[in-house]
């Protein structure tokens, strides 16, 4: 065999036999991949809705989907909100449960992130965010406290509180929730999900 | 090369050829992911595994890969057993490879696992080339690990998640951003300088 068929030979072999292994581990993983993502899903559904056992999708656009939770009977327990935007340094992704009028926010949870470790990913930390987030009134866009204050008790039920060094990954945040209850208001304005309330 | 026993083919890798300490190879990985010792642990191990399969490959089929077409060849294989790695994390370790995102993709680039392909495997037999890719890969996890503790705790009084320092201790947050990547790896090939340069002046 001279140099140039062994050189096409053993390149085509070496890709050949790489794009069947991969295609095969591929196939293999992808439904357990895309069972993760789910269950991510879900999980973080479970836990923004309280009560809920299930859900279901009732609406989807670009970088918004709306999820109604189900307790065992059927009954809806509320709405969750998977939201996106950018942060301080990348996308974030969130969810938020509402009650079933929209106008509570039950909890917030970050589902993925990647500010600043130490100061802008404290937006993953219950203790110096999320739990600031608890039970807020969103009959109006919700705004920041500024100072930060130390217990959710200091703030107005439609004050979310700020982390100490990271003003900005909190104020993202804000936005990105406050820009999706506008288009889940409009949305409901339209007919389009919830029921009057 | 054929002067070292098979033991020392897989020693060298700690110390004498220690891939980040003495050859200063895969420095992306290095300071990017050993913000916490999970992180470093996953990275290694990942690397470890790239390494060795890869290792295996080339040594096996050093004689039929025509040189020309060496390097190709083995970016090919790399790259192969590199996606295969990141399936497997995203499929059954989703929390991991969340956390080390795009880091796990680029051990392609990594020149540990070229830079031995190359210098190594494609010029020694199977059973060296797996030796010296166990003793590199073990090099590796053994400086990533050293690296991530101490950034982890100083960074956070954290080792593995579990907080060990008291609350006296105030975390330094800039060990755990880059620039705490870069003073950690700066002191410890300081120290790992002044070692050899100790050991050398015993027996010249």
């Amino acid at each position: 065999m001279n140099l140039y068929t062994k050189m096409v030979v053993v390149l085509t072999s070496v890709g050949l036999l790489s794009g069947l292994l991969l295609s095969t581990v591929g196939y293999l993983t992808k439904d357990k991949i895309a069972l993760n993502q789910q269950r991510e899903i879900e999980d973080a559904i479970i836990k923004v809705v309280p009560g809920s056992k299930e859900s279901e999708k009732v609406y989807e656009e670009n970088g918004l989907i709306i999820y109604e939770g189900k307790n065992k009977k059927g009954e809806i327990t509320g709405f969750a909100v998977y939201a996106s935007g950018t942060g301080f340094q990348d996308i974030i992704t969130l969810m938020y449960g509402t009650n079933t009028t929209m106008t509570k926010l039950n909890a917030l949870t970050i589902l993925d992130q990647k500010e600043t470790p130490g100061l802008g990913a404290k937006i993953t930390d219950e203790k110096s965010f999320l739990r600031f987030w608890k039970n807020r009134n969103v009959r109006n866009s919700l705004s920041l406290r500024k100072p930060p204050v130390d217990s959710p008790e200091e703030l107005s039920p439609s004050e979310v509180n700020t982390i100490t060094g990271a003003t900005i990954s909190s104020e993202k945040v804000l936005e990105i929730v406050n820009a999706s209850l506008r288009r889940v208001n409009a949305l409901k304005k339209e007919g389009k999900i919830g029921r009057e309330g | 090369m054929e002067s070292r026993s098979l033991g020392q083919e897989y020693t060298k890798g700690l110390w004498e050829e220690n891939p980040i300490f003495r050859q200063l190879l895969g420095m992306c990985p290095t300071l990017a992911v050993t913000n916490a010792v999970i992180n470093g642990i996953a990275m290694g191990i990942a690397t470890s595994f790239v390494l060795i399969f890869s290792s295996l490959v080339v040594s096996s089929i050093k004689k039929l890969v025509p040189k020309q077409v060496r390097i190709a060849s083995y970016i090919v294989i790399i790259a192969t057993f590199v996606t295969l790695a990141d399936q497997f994390l995203k499929a059954y370790f989703p929390p991991i490879s969340k956390s080390l995102g795009p880091f796990v993709p680029l051990i392609v680039v990594n020149c540990i696992i070229l830079g031995r392909q190359e210098a190594f495997s494609s010029k020694n037999t199977v059973g060296r080339s797996l030796l010296d890719a166990l003793g590199m890969s073990t090099g590796f996890i053994l400086a990533l690990l050293l690296l991530s503790s101490i950034r982890e705790i100083l960074g956070t009084g954290a080792f593995l998640g579990h907080q060990i320092m008291g609350a006296w201790f105030k975390p330094l947050i800039i060990m755990i951003l880059p620039p705490g990547a870069f003073i950690t790896l700066g002191v410890l090939l300081g120290i790992a300088l002044f070692i050899e340069a100790k050991t050398k002046r015993r027996r010249p």
